[in-house]
């Protein structure tokens, strides 16, 4: 209840310009923005621009938003939609960055096994996963935010649910 | 699950976070610059009065009103007559009477009558295209050579300073010839343009062949080096001035503006889901772009350092012309016969009206590039 009135202020104060809000607005809601993108596209690089481009999209739109809503889902929202089309997108043309080779790390990263079983579902699933665990989206959220049936997004969640603990 | 999601570990997360905040935080301080709150009603009222005078077909009550819009909006009234451009350089532009060289003054050269045009590097000469002649012409109107070709279309030069080519397309397909009129051959048979030149690495031709994909081919060695999925029809092709990114502008397509790195991976799209892009332009020495969209019969403008449309109005943004420097965007607006310059923190705008009639022209005139010197 404190957040959602701390979020709530927040907001106001950068709808009346206060650069100190919207710094608090883009430390809570970034990480967490730039993170489901990345976990949807698989893509640090495209992570920064859907995570940017979502954030500036929501300054723009300042003026106009209810703050009754709560900010966080409102963004979070955009950024998965953009990060499934820029998936899409990718997977249609088949590009493939040519990367340089370079030698392998000395030590795999944090997260490994789980990123790679993520990449293995299909970036509509990977949304539905992301959604529901780490943004904390009900079923019925995703469904409105993805304009799916409810019985798609539980039948997504779960099929990406057993691919997950096959993998892992 | 969410400990394991947020324990991934993500390469170059806190770089991201910096250079986000820093765009974010310049773009809302744009924001408070450009648009406080005070001058929504303001705002509002330029929307409906634009949207009005539409209607009106700028009759001469009409133009006394949107005179007084502009002012209110801190729009300069629109000029009768280009007097004079607002940055360096030197303009070149096509209409039905021909290709025409605009100097920073002001001041005309009709080349003669041809049909398409574009800059040798460093602007000292200009290649332009005519149905059955290709010529490269100095901008007093010298003609250096000419080549005999059928259909000609998409003329473009590159190079450095001593080593340069053409390439232009005709009935053939896409041909080279060396920057001195030597050398013509075939490059590409049966493919039709558009054509983009990839600056500062050699000699790199982005073209989009008969299946619609886009194509980067090294013209020396003729060797494709990357090639996408076909998707939508390509109508304009256009690189950074660094050679970092390759614009492509798609009908039809999942994006409407599709962003290529020079490995031919997609870098990023852009969609308008109600509208169309009817132009974009990149900003010289940058990768940020001006996108121009048309959205139920109105033009909107969109501008890297700009939160807000820059520009909006009745009708289509034709064309869009970045100034050497970066510091003003060139916006052709057929609909109101005017040449629209925006200063790149779309804190100021030009109007030049009467545009088809100062290049006597019926058709609107094409703005063909805009180069230092």
């Amino acid at each position: 209840m404190r957040a959602g009135r701390d979020e709530r202020a927040r907001v106001r104060g950068a709808q009346r310009g206060s650069a100190s809000d919207l710094e608090a607005l883009f430390r809570t809601y970034w990480p967490r923005a730039f993170r489901a993108a990345y976990l949807v596209t698989h893509d640090a690089g495209a992570a920064e621009d859907i995570a940017q481009e979502s954030f500036l999209a929501a300054i723009r739109a300042l003026d106009r938003f209810d703050r009754r809503r709560p900010f966080g889902p409102w963004l979070h929202r955009i950024v998965v939609n953009r990060a499934i089309d820029w998936t899409r997108a990718r997977k249609l043309r088949g590009e493939v960055e040519l990367v340089d080779s370079v030698p392998a790390p000395e030590t795999a990263p944090a997260g490994g096994e789980t990123l790679a079983a993520l990449a293995r579902l299909s970036p509509e699933h990977r949304a539905v996963v992301v959604m529901r665990y780490l943004l904390e989206f009900t079923p019925g959220e995703i469904a409105d935010a993805l304009d799916l049936p409810r019985g798609t997004v539980n039948s997504r969640l779960r099929r990406g649910l057993d691919a997950l603990g096959d993998e892992l | 699950m969410k400990p394991e999601l947020e324990r991934i570990e993500i390469p170059g997360e806190h770089e991201a976070r910096a250079r986000s905040w820093s765009v974010v935080a310049r773009s809302f301080h744009e924001r408070k610059a450009t648009r406080p709150r005070a001058q929504w009603p303001k705002v509002a009222a330029v929307a409906i009065a634009l949207a009005a005078l539409a209607a009106a077909a700028l009759s001469s009550p009409g133009r006394a009103v949107l005179d007084e819009v502009r002012e209110v909006v801190g729009v300069e009234r629109a000029q009768p007559a280009l007097f004079s451009l607002p940055a360096p350089g030197r303009l070149l532009v096509s209409s039905d009477a021909g290709v025409w060289i605009v100097q920073q003054d002001g001041s005309k050269r009709l080349l003669g009558p041809y049909r398409e045009a574009s800059w040798s590097p460093f602007g000292r000469f200009v290649v332009v295209a005519r149905q059955f002649e290709l010529t490269a012409m100095d901008p007093e109107g010298g003609v250096r050579w000419t080549l005999a070709r059928r259909d000609v279309r998409f003329p473009r030069w590159t190079g450095s300073e001593t080593d340069t080519r053409v390439a232009y397309v005709d009935r053939t397909g896409i041909r080279v010839v060396g920057g001195d009129g030597l050398g013509d051959r075939l490059l590409v048979p049966k493919v039709r343009g558009p054509l983009a030149w990839r600056p500062g690495a050699g000699f790199q031709l982005a073209y989009v062949d008969r299946r619609g994909r886009v194509v980067l081919i090294d013209t020396e060695t003729g060797r494709v080096r990357w090639r996408t999925r076909p998707d939508g029809r390509v109508l304009g092709l256009e690189w950074s001035s660094n050679g970092s990114r390759l614009v492509a502008r798609l009908i039809g397509g999942l994006d409407d503006l599709s962003i290529y790195t020079p490995r031919g991976a997609l870098h990023t799209g852009f969609r308008t889901p109600r509208g169309r892009v009817t132009a974009a332009a990149t900003r010289p020495a940058s990768n940020a772009r001006a996108v121009a969209v048309a959205v139920n019969g109105q033009a909107r403008l969109f501008m890297p350092d700009v939160l807000r449309d820059a520009l909006s109005g009745p009708g289509v943004l034709s064309r869009l012309a970045w100034s050497p420097d970066g510091a003003w965007l060139l916006a052709s607006w057929p609909s109101a016969d005017q040449w629209v310059f925006v200063r790149a923190d779309g804190k100021r705008i030009r109007a030049v009206s009467n545009v088809s009639e100062q290049f006597r022209s019926r058709s609107f005139p094409r703005i063909e590039g805009w180069v230092a010197g």
